[in-house]
């Protein structure tokens, strides 16, 4: 990611062998940013909105989020809504991976502002091949920072 | 049979009421007749009375005009027996006429009438002695008292004939007094009867009315029970059924992950492996000790061990996309249009000639008719129909599909017949069950091609039947309605 600051990938995953085998395979594509992994919504929005829920600790950061849709706790969606809706992290491109492929709930999502929306594949081969394009991605987008 | 009682007494009833009606009416018009008769002989009577009285009465005053014109010699009391004289003869003769029906008052007046003649003569006699300026003899006469006793004699007669009338007249007024009195009870019976029978026919009415009134009422309860009860059944049965997708959805859903994860770090195990036994490769030689056969075994054992993790998990994989793709099936809004059969089918048979040429096999499609209906449904069914007929022919026997249709009033029955290896009696429920097949197992297949087959078109309206015989081959039957609605549309109608 050619950005002047090096772009941290939150991945919000409530799945931890998901999330190692997303982590494993964007590595794979030659990504090599800190990825910062969570696996309940709360415990990421704690660290994107800060104690006092304003955004201001994420200022200034190139952020990019991946985010799972079925968590524990909340729902993928909300958290969506709120980041698009933050004057900090607004601009930062939320890439939504989830076993959901509903059409009502994608158009939901990207009217919600999300950046990409991808639908798990079933097999694992496409799943990895799939992360592996999305890492291959990862490194050519630009990234802004927040402000 | 109790509802008929009434019907058939209601009958009875108007009859009896008819029938009494034309009994009266007969019975009052005989005694009435009679009733008319017994007036006419009380007039009778009195009449006879009246011109015995008369009669009588003329003859005393002939008498006294006699006798005044013997005493007095004035001419008015001649007069007066003159006129009196000629009155009697006309009115007995009249007497005589009326009572010619009664022997009796015949008799008297034949005993009278000498009486009567005698006196006359003896009334004549005198009264010429007495213009003849005898008065002294004619006086004399009448002293004797021979006219006096004639007339007592003559009175006697007519008051016994008057009794007799008198008798008469009691006896016929009783008779007319009975006969008014049985026309009145008659008349009185006659109209209880008939307000008896009016009113029994006017309860058995109203009973009959009330009885289908309640019927009707009750009839009418049940219908509305029935739909509301197939109202209720229906949305359960809706709902069971959404829940049963969603939860087939949900299960095939969440299954999907964990199985993602056993997938990916069964991949990553194996390329692990690669490394693992590249290391120890690497070591063995810088030990300088060549690979023993127990290294291979290790590195055969491994294999087998993930060959067999790796094929179930591809199995599981194959069933959890199946009924995930059974539920999504199930949860897609069919959608009616109408469908040219010939072009879908010949679309079918098209992308499949590929394969059935692979197969030394041919598909012919006779012409069909439109149906209205689903067309990604069809498209679905028989596309499977061809698929299955195609993979399961005979080894060695060219295959020869044909679908062809036959129509009723209401619904097309649709046929794909083949000439493949057929499917068992027993297996003809079998071969429609998820994830069961039958036959030998030597296709690639979960066993939910027909299962989709016919849920769908039990969601179109049809029905599913199949006819087979072992080695020879088997006709599947798609039963389908020539039009069909989608619920959407029955709802908003």
């Amino acid at each position: 990611m050619n950005a002047q600051q090096p772009v941290t990938i939150i991945m919000i995953e409530d799945d931890e062998g998901h999330a190692r085998l997303i982590e494993k395979n964007i590595r794979r594509a030659g990504v090599n940013n800190e990825i910062i992994p969570f696996t309940s919504g709360s415990a990421a929005m704690d660290f994107l909105f800060g104690p006092d829920k304003t955004g201001n600790v994420s200022k200034g950061k190139a952020l990019l989020v991946l985010l799972d849709l079925n968590l524990p706790d909340m729902t993928g969606i909300d958290i969506l809504g709120k980041i698009k809706q933050n004057e900090h992290l607004k601009r930062s491109p939320v890439v939504v991976l989830t076993t959901t492929d509903d059409a009502t709930e994608i158009q939901r999502c990207y009217d919600l502002g999300c950046n990409v929306y991808i639908t798990k594949p079933v097999d694992y081969e496409s799943f990895a091949n799939a992360i592996r394009q999305l890492g291959l991605f990862f490194t050519v987008i630009q990234v802004p920072p927040t402000n | 049979m109790l509802k008929r009682l009434p019907v058939f007494g209601q009958t009875t009833l108007l009859a009896i009421g008819f029938a009494i009606v034309l009994l009266v009416s007969i019975t009052e018009f005989y005694i009435s007749d009679r009733f008319n008769d017994a007036t006419a002989s009380v007039s009778h009577t009195i009449e006879v009375q009246k011109k015995i009285s008369n009669l009588l009465l003329t003859i005393r005053r002939s008498e006294s005009a006699q006798r005044g014109f013997i005493l007095t010699d004035r001419p008015i009391y001649l007069q007066d027996y003159q006129d009196s004289v000629a009155d009697i003869r006309p009115n007995f003769d009249e007497l005589r006429m009326l009572v010619s029906d009664s022997a009796r008052q015949e008799a008297n007046l034949d005993e009278a009438e000498p009486l009567l003649q005698s006196k006359l003569n003896e009334l004549g006699e005198t009264i010429q002695l007495a213009t003849g300026g005898q008065r002294d003899k004619a006086s004399d006469i009448v002293k004797a008292g021979a006219g006096q006793r004639r007339m007592e004699s003559l009175r006697g007669i007519f008051e016994r004939m008057l009794a007799v009338e008198a008798n008469l007249l009691d006896e016929r007024s009783h008779d007319a007094n009975r006969l008014q009195l049985t026309l009145l009870v008659l008349g009185l019976l006659a109209l209880g009867l008939l307000m008896t029978i009016g009113a029994l026919s006017v309860f058995l009415f109203r009973r009959t009315l009330m009885q289908r009134e309640r019927a009707r009422a009750a009839l009418e309860e049940g219908y509305a029970n029935l739909e509301g009860i197939v109202a209720e059944r229906t949305s359960d049965l809706r709902e069971a059924n959404d829940e049963m997708q969603r939860f087939a959805y949900i299960v095939s859903h969440d299954l999907r992950s964990p199985l993602v994860n056993i997938m990916g770090f069964t991949a990553e195990l194996e390329a692990l492996r690669d490394d693992a036994f590249q290391k120890i490769a690497a070591l063995q030689v810088q030990a300088n000790s060549p690979p023993s056969d127990a290294d291979e075994q290790i590195a055969k054992d491994f294999d087998e061990a993930i060959g067999f993790i790796k094929t179930s998990i591809g199995k599981m994989d194959r069933l959890i996309h199946a009924i995930l793709r059974i539920s999504r099936e199930g949860r897609r809004e069919l959608n009616a249009e109408l469908v040219d059969m010939d072009t879908l089918l010949g679309t079918i048979s098209d992308s499949l000639a590929h394969q059935a040429e692979e197969r030394d096999a041919t598909v012919e499609v006779a012409k069909l008719p439109p149906v209205m209906s689903d067309k990604l449904a069809l498209e679905q069914i028989f596309s499977n129909l061809i698929d299955n007929a195609l993979k399961y022919l005979r080894k060695g026997e060219p295959g020869r599909i044909e679908v062809r249709s036959r129509q009723t009033n209401t619904h097309v029955i649709f046929e794909v017949q083949d000439n493949g290896r057929g499917i068992a009696p027993e297996d003809y429920q079998r071969v429609f069950d998820l994830f069961r097949r039958a036959g030998v197992q030597d296709r690639p297949g979960e066993g939910i091609g027909l299962a989709h087959v016919r849920a769908l078109v039990r969601r179109l309206g049809g029905t599913m039947s199949l006819s087979s015989e072992i080695g020879k081959g088997s006709v599947f039957s798609v039963t389908l309605p020539r039009r069909w609605t989608s619920e959407k549309e029955r709802n908003a109608a």
